[in-house]
């Protein structure tokens, strides 16, 4: 009889961890479940040596550091771990890539609502015709978002409620209602 | 932090084949691929126990997203019994205890060799295609750090006057399969060397698709409801493969893209390139109950 490995626990939840965020980023504005609720398991399945990383969580800091990543200021960092919405400025800083490199762009996750009361329109890739979607952050970071980003150079949101999580690539337009 | 904590248990195989930062690396620039669709990113293409050009490109990125509850499909030329389909569908279940399937409709999880199914790919499914070449500019520059700074131009001029110079000598456009197609309006991509009949299957179609190439180390991606536009003159409509009327010898199943079998009078019969659709063909003629799902294509041709 042919024995099959097992997956252990860290792979089994990396693993789905990750076919979460692949669908949340091919459909951007729906969500989908993670394995556990909140940013850790995300550095988990995505971060090691390679990465530069910035967090402003004492608690995503130690998960961090545990991967090996090099903790970064904020310009520097390919992904950054936020516990609240950042502002415009904030935004600005950030890694965006290159035309000839634009894979460099940094990946941002942020805590948010799925209840909340800015309204946003969402279309482009991944978007069938438009969908909409709730959140808290300030209508200001959308439009501010699309402001600074010039395509192909951007950078990707991972919106994070409890255990469910959003994905809002460069491509999505982002409309505030 | 210290070696140890960085480390794990030994293991007799890392579960997938692939080791943990090996996968993590490709989830890292399949991200990105994603959010940057037909763009090429780079990565380290590791070792799997298969030669490169045979397929290792895809093999890592099945190996990355496989667990045990995956359903895998593995195409060869549209076929699912030749030898590289049968040994890497093989090795893809050995290495994870995924469950296999033939059957396109039940796949989780489809890693093909250069065909699109013709029955449509549903919104939960995944299909990763093996790319020999991922870059479109070859043949019109083969310096890849020059060809990396036209993609970042968005300069696709000598690839318009490639297509331009073979209709000019030949007529028509001789680029018979991998047709170089413009993806989200910004980035030329080869779809892997899928035939024409294939790539409009691509165009604002529900499932993902991951192309990945082992040997030349770079993935791309298409993600769903994105514009895949193969490259073509206001003049000189895009045409795929005259096999709308040619119908299977041994099925019946007419409107597919077929396979050329010569015959020894110098004729030749076709049978249909998708074997799986072929076999169900047949097993519903013979009465036996298989659901065949939509096709891409109806009656041999594209709907508008």
């Amino acid at each position: 009889m042919t024995h099959y490995p097992t997956p252990s626990d860290f792979e089994a939840q990396t693993n789905a961890t990750y076919e979460a965020l692949m669908w949340a980023l091919s459909r951007p504005g729906r969500a989908r479940g993670l394995p556990q609720a909140g940013q850790a398991g995300i550095i988990l399945t995505l971060i090691d040596r390679e990465c530069a990383i910035y967090t402003d969580s004492e608690e995503l800091r130690a998960v961090a550091a545990s991967t090996g990543a090099h903790p970064v200021a904020a310009e520097c960092a390919d992904h950054l771990f936020l516990t609240s919405v950042p502002n415009v400025a904030f935004l600005r800083q950030l890694r965006q890539g290159s035309d000839m490199y634009p894979e460099e762009g940094a990946t941002l996750v942020l805590p948010a609502s799925f209840k909340g009361n800015t309204r946003l329109r969402l279309t482009g890739p991944g978007v069938d015709g438009e969908i909409t979607i709730n959140l808290d952050a300030p209508p200001v970071i959308w439009t501010a978002r699309k402001q600074i980003m010039r395509y192909p150079m951007g950078f990707e949101i991972f919106l994070v409620d409890g255990d469910q999580v959003i994905g809002l690539p460069r491509t999505t337009e982002i409309e505030v209602l | 932090m210290s070696i140890k904590s960085l480390t794990k248990e030994w293991e007799p195989m890392a579960y997938g084949f692939l080791d943990a930062s090996a996968k993590r690396e490709i989830r890292r620039k399949t991200l990105k691929a994603i959010a940057v669709p037909g763009c090429q990113m780079p990565y380290a293409s590791r070792e799997v126990p298969m030669a490169r050009g045979w397929g290792t490109g895809g093999l890592q990125i099945s190996c990355t997203l496989i667990n045990p509850q995956t359903t895998v499909k593995v195409i060869d030329q549209g076929a699912d019994d030749s030898v590289n389909a049968a040994s890497i569908r093989r090795f893809l279940s050995r290495v994870s205890g995924a469950p296999t399937t033939m059957d396109t409709l039940k796949a989780d999880l489809i890693q093909s060799r250069h065909r699109i199914p013709e029955e449509k790919l549903r919104e939960d499914q995944v299909l990763v295609l093996q790319v020999p070449n991922p870059e479109p500019l070859r043949p019109v520059q083969p310096n890849m750090s020059i060809a990396r700074q036209m993609h970042a131009d968005a300069d696709y001029g000598r690839m318009w006057l490639q297509l331009y110079e073979q209709i000019v000598r030949s007529g028509r456009v001789m680029q018979g399969a991998s047709y170089p197609s413009l993806v989200h309006g910004r980035f030329v991509m080869t779809p892997s060397p899928i035939p024409r009949w294939d790539v409009p299957k691509m165009h604002m179609a529900k499932h993902l698709t991951i192309l990945s190439a082992g040997r030349e180390k770079r993935l791309h991606a298409v993600p769903p409801f994105a514009r895949v536009e193969p490259l073509v003159f206001d003049d000189v409509p895009y045409r795929v493969e005259d096999h709308g009327d040619l119908t299977c010898t041994r099925s019946g199943a007419k409107g597919y893209f077929m396979n050329e079998i010569p015959q020894d009078d110098g004729s030749s019969t076709y049978e249909v390139s998708d074997s799986e659709l072929g076999v169900k063909t047949i097993r519903q003629r013979d009465g036996e109950g298989t659901a065949i799902g939509a096709t891409w294509y109806e009656e041999g041709r594209m709907p508008q």
